[in-house]
């Protein structure tokens, strides 16, 4: 049989394939050869070797710190957004009336998106500071505890649906069996729930992962860094390198590739590591 | 067993297919011989006047000019990537020296077009270091401290009015006890404050980290007789400290709340007669007609220079100048490039053309051709005002040579961290000081 | 598990307690669940009504009081709407993303399920090889790639909806495919074989069989990328937006922040009404599908 479908390698991967390299795979390499360029568009790049590499690290790139801001971030956006998003699913898949109108009411906010919103946001979190006197970009705090509860009222939602659809799929008789065996809800939880579900809690895990390294537009419209750089994630640095300053176009670029080689890192060892604990189910 | 044949032959149909589908949007420029004009515009509000003007010229000529409007504060990246395109822009603007130093490359000399050699300045043009010229002024502006005279006329009424005319304030001195008098009485005059808010939002720091910095920076250059420095020493730092701790402490907000308040808000304020005076130029002057609840009439819109203790200020006017220069694509077939030499030319001394400069797109246009005609709007007869003005100087605009956006939005941080109470003012300056030195460095 | 079965001696907790005693949970806890529910109803939806109220206040009042409900002297009826509407064209805007949107979609969902599916069902080296290649698109951030795409995309003449659609294909793939995989993963092989013994060829097989039982895992996915492609700003501005009449949503609402800061927040929330109701209209009906695709899910285990 894999025989057979081995031949329809055009029909079912070419379009895609194509596609794929014409967007991302082609464009990736050239990004690569112009992170050793010095370039103002890419018409005009010029071979300068490992120079824009060492001009990354520069201490008035503020680079590496950009990066401490957004291993924060992500780490505690990736704890909230599954504990809520699970915790939710839990709830929407007890025998409740009206499920579907929560499930709804929670997916909303990813129906909408862009810079607009991020206004938004900045506008509301700076009313309620107002009464304290105080706005968001006058501590690094306030904009970090801004961007969480962005992250999280936009993220909690969509994984939200996964979870449910990943609890939905635990045989009922497993958990019964559980509770028959004496054990609290909190044990079979732990025990058979989460343990069955793991496959599920692994792409959740990554999707959020994923989309917190990624994170450019909630951080522009919110702080866009304020106060001092101390609130800018790695893709605003990046694209402040390339746009805000002079002649560091190919700067931003071996950013972009330090970046990428990183976060590809950390997401291999996540996926490595919740793959391990999956069980067969 | 892979059948190779048919493989390809899907393949190729395959190609072939995405081929088609990209063909059928694509409209080849052949236009026989003649150039065409891509603008790439940089001011979204001036778009529909730009597209009424491109249609007239075609109109007359039967050339093409083509109007693409840059979405706001993403000039720089449209222009990175639309200039690689088959259609490049041939019109395009660089913002001053710092500017040149990216797009060099890209931009034509203009020493020989009609338009150059018009200008009634020579010295408004943009100059490569080979002394050529890259770039010229599409439009002069001045910025200063806008005040309604309606609301210092009743000031000026009052007993024990500190001074009782506007041409008694032209010294910090004099203007700071006037504010805070004023301040004092805000309830009697009506106002929330003296001065409208100073907006400290992210994004919307630039009259501050921007233009109110001219002034020192112009004193430090003109101090040493340079055009620009590599290191900069911020020697006025106090006397910005002074006009900027007057607009915090005499405003509608508490100096804290600043850093949430954008432009918008204080042009509102300013509109809507809570403020007395906001510092901008003379661009804003639809931002103070356009809000509904506007109170201000338009004959009590007026210009004061900005004082800021410096030594012999009361010579100086308000600050002119230009930012935005027009470069043409030298990467552009010749007869694109000569096409839209010829707009320009016909677009700053034809009738037609100046009329639509003048009256649509409201610019003070620095060229010889417009002899006295200026903008109707309040605030550009003002700027007229104080350039024609002999006995004062104005001050030019030497925010051009500002190393990069990433200072000015470090400066601008700082200023926000000590509207907030968070930073003494001796850190704002060496933020100032160290964050111009790295990023001209990295100019190098 | 049973280490601790001693707690069941003691006082269930009342879950337990309703779970063990039969199917129907207890009044009380039910109420509970639906005040937290009610809760975060009102903290999901806060920020959207603060965006709809906000839409038909004045500028200024936005600003000073944007809590306030649009009553009074606030009250400015639609004109955020009229405004936003006469300088962004939106009509013609909302035509164009609705053809790019419903185009991609239908594109990226037809050819990511094929391609997940040969992935799956083909395991040689270079399967694997692209499935990862798939997946470590999604962690890359757009601006690493922008400037050569929109050059390729230029080169290819890109600048129309269909063009769009080829490069929503290539940026959509590395999700939908990493999604109609694990689901496909799911599928057990038996029932293709029985379609191969009757003389099914993989096509047929594949269209007959398997795409019916993905339909569930269809409709997440098209839901997912019709949300991102509806809202994708900087793709289609770059690509497209400019020198072309078409223009998407998200591109001439940008248009409404003037330069010099004159940002109009009223008439921008006015746009972003507008833009959302198509996509939840959308949402809601085939949320339908969501939820038989979850129950279809949980059939196969």
């Amino acid at each position: 049989m894999q025989r057979a479908l081995k031949k329809y390698f055009p029909v079912f991967v070419a379009p895609t394939g194509i596609a794929f390299t014409i967007a991302f795979l082609l464009p990736f390499v050239i990004g690569i050869y112009l992170s050793f360029s010095d370039f103002t568009t890419i018409s005009n790049a010029e071979w300068v070797g490992l120079e824009n590499y060492q001009r990354a690290f520069d201490e008035s790139q503020g680079f590496t710190s950009s990066f401490g801001f957004t291993i924060l971030v992500v780490f505690v956006a990736v704890v909230s957004v599954n504990i809520f998003a699970f915790a939710i699913a839990r709830l929407l898949t007890q025998k409740l009336r009206g499920t579907n109108f929560f499930r709804s009411v929670f997916f909303m906010p990813n129906l909408i998106g862009g810079i607009v919103l991020g206004y938004t946001w900045q506008q509301m979190i700076n009313a309620v500071l107002a009464n304290y006197g105080t706005t968001i970009i006058s501590k690094w705090e306030y904009g970090f505890v801004g961007l969480i509860l962005l992250i999280n009222w936009q993220q909690v939602g969509y994984m939200m649906i996964i979870y449910i659809a990943g609890l939905q799929s635990v045989p009922p008789e497993l958990t019964e069996a559980s509770e028959i065996d004496g054990a609290t809800r909190w044990q079979t939880l732990r025990h058979v729930t989460i343990p069955v579900i793991m496959p599920t809690i692994t792409i959740c895990v990554f999707l959020t992962l994923a989309n917190s390294f990624k994170l450019f537009d909630q951080n522009l419209a919110l702080t866009n860094g304020a106060p001092q750089a101390q609130t800018e994630m790695v893709a605003l640095n990046i694209v402040n390198t390339m746009f805000a300053r002079m002649g560091q176009e190919g700067v931003g670029q071996a950013k972009a590739v330090i970046f990428v080689i990183f976060v590809v890192l950390i997401a291999l060892v996540q996926l490595r590591a919740t793959r391990s604990k999956e069980v067969e189910a | 067993m892979f059948n190779a044949k048919k493989a390809v032959a899907v393949l190729t149909a395959g190609a072939f297919a995405l081929g088609g589908l990209a063909a059928c949007g694509s409209d080849d420029e052949a236009e026989g011989g003649e150039g065409s004009v891509y603008f790439l515009n940089w001011k979204p509000e001036s778009e529909e006047t730009y597209k009424k003007i491109a249609a007239a010229y075609t109109e007359e000529t039967g050339i093409e000019v083509k109007v693409v409007t840059a979405a706001s504060g993403t000039y720089e990246q449209t222009l990175k990537s639309e200039i690689t395109k088959s259609e490049a822009p041939t019109l395009y603007q660089i913002n001053g020296p710092m500017g040149l130093v990216n797009w060099q490359e890209y931009a034509l000399e203009l020493d020989d077009t009609d338009f150059a050699q018009d200008l009634n300045d020579p010295g408004l043009a943009l100059q490569g270091e080979d002394g050529k010229i890259y770039g010229v002024p599409l439009a002069v502006e001045g910025f200063g401290i806008i005040y309604n005279e309606a609301i210092f006329e009743d000031y000026f009424a009052m007993d024990s009015a500190v001074v009782t005319s506007m041409d008694e304030i032209n010294n910090f001195d004099t203007l700071k006890e006037v504010t805070d008098d004023m301040q004092a009485r805000k309830d009697e005059l009506g106002i929330d404050g003296v001065f409208a808010s100073t907006s400290l939002a992210t994004g919307e720091e630039w009259r501050f980290q921007t233009h109110l910095a001219n002034i020192p920076v112009f004193y430090e250059y003109d101090e040493e007789g340079v055009t620009d420095k590599q290191e900069i020493a911020f020697s006025y730092n106090e006397n910005y400290k002074n006009v900027f701790d007057l607009y915090l402490t005499n405003s509608t907000v508490e100096p804290s709340l600043t850093p949430s308040k954008t432009v918008t808000d204080s042009m509102q304020e300013f509109a809507t007669g809570k403020a007395a005076m906001v510092q901008n130029g003379n661009w804003a002057w639809s931002q103070i007609s356009d809000i509904e609840g506007n109170v201000v009439a338009e004959d009590d819109i007026k210009f004061l220079p900005i004082y800021t203790g410096v030594e012999g200020e009361e010579s100086k006017s308000i600050n002119i100048g230009t930012e935005a220069f027009m470069a043409i694509n030298s990467e552009a077939s010749e007869a694109d490039q000569q096409a839209t030499i010829d707009f320009v030319n016909w677009l700053f001394s034809s009738e037609e053309g100046m009329d639509y400069v003048t009256n649509d797109l409201g610019f003070i246009a620095p060229f010889e051709s417009f002899g006295d005609s200026t903008p109707s709007d309040p605030l550009a007869k003002e700027v007229n005002r104080y350039m024609t003005d002999p006995d004062l100087e104005p001050i030019p605009w030497v925010f051009t040579t500002f190393p990069s956006q990433k200072f000015k939005e470090d400066f601008a941080g700082g200023l926000a961290q000590y509207a907030s109470g968070n930073m003494e003012w001796s850190d704002v300056v060496d933020i100032f000081v160290s964050s111009w030195a790295s990023e001209k460095a990295n100019l190098g | 598990m049973i280490e601790h079965a001693e707690n069941a001696a003691e006082p269930l907790p009342e879950g337990n307690q309703t779970l063990s005693a039969g199917e129907k949970p207890k009044p009380a806890r039910n109420g509970f669940f639906y005040v937290v529910l009610v809760l975060l109803v009102v903290v999901f939806i806060g920020p959207i009504l603060f965006i709809v109220i906000n839409s038909f206040k004045h500028k200024f009042s936005i600003s000073s009081d944007p809590f306030a409900l649009p009553i009074g002297d606030m009250w400015a009826g639609l004109q955020n709407y009229t405004t936003g509407l006469a300088r962004t064209g939106f009509f013609e805007a909302i035509l164009w993303s609705f053809v790019i949107t419903v185009l991609s979609v239908a594109t990226v969902v037809f050819f990511s399920a094929m391609t997940a599916y040969y992935i799956i069902r083909v395991k040689t080296w270079w399967t694997s090889a692209l499935y990862y290649l798939f997946v470590f698109s999604m962690v890359i951030p757009f601006q690493m790639v922008m400037f050569p795409t929109v050059k390729i995309a230029d080169m290819l003449h890109f600048n129309n909806p269909l063009g769009m659609v080829v490069l929503y294909l290539g940026f959509g793939a590395g999700l939908s495919v990493f999604i109609f995989s694990g689901f496909i993963k799911g599928i057990p092989l038996e029932i293709e074989e029985a379609a191969y013994i009757d003389g099914c060829g993989p096509l047929q097989n594949y269209f007959r069989i398997i795409l019916p039982i993905l339909k569930p895992t269809t409709v997440t996915v098209a839901i997912l990328n019709a949300m991102w492609i509806w809202n994708d700003y900087l793709l289609p501005y770059l690509v497209i937006g400019l020198s072309t009449r078409y223009k998407t949503i998200p591109v001439v609402v940008q248009m409404l922040v003037g330069s010099n800061g004159n940002r109009d927040m009223g008439a921008m929330m006015a746009m972003l009404v507008l833009a959302i109701v198509p996509i939840v209209v959308f949402y809601l009906v085939s949320q339908k599908h969501i939820i038989e695709g979850v129950v279809a899910g949980s059939v196969k285990g």
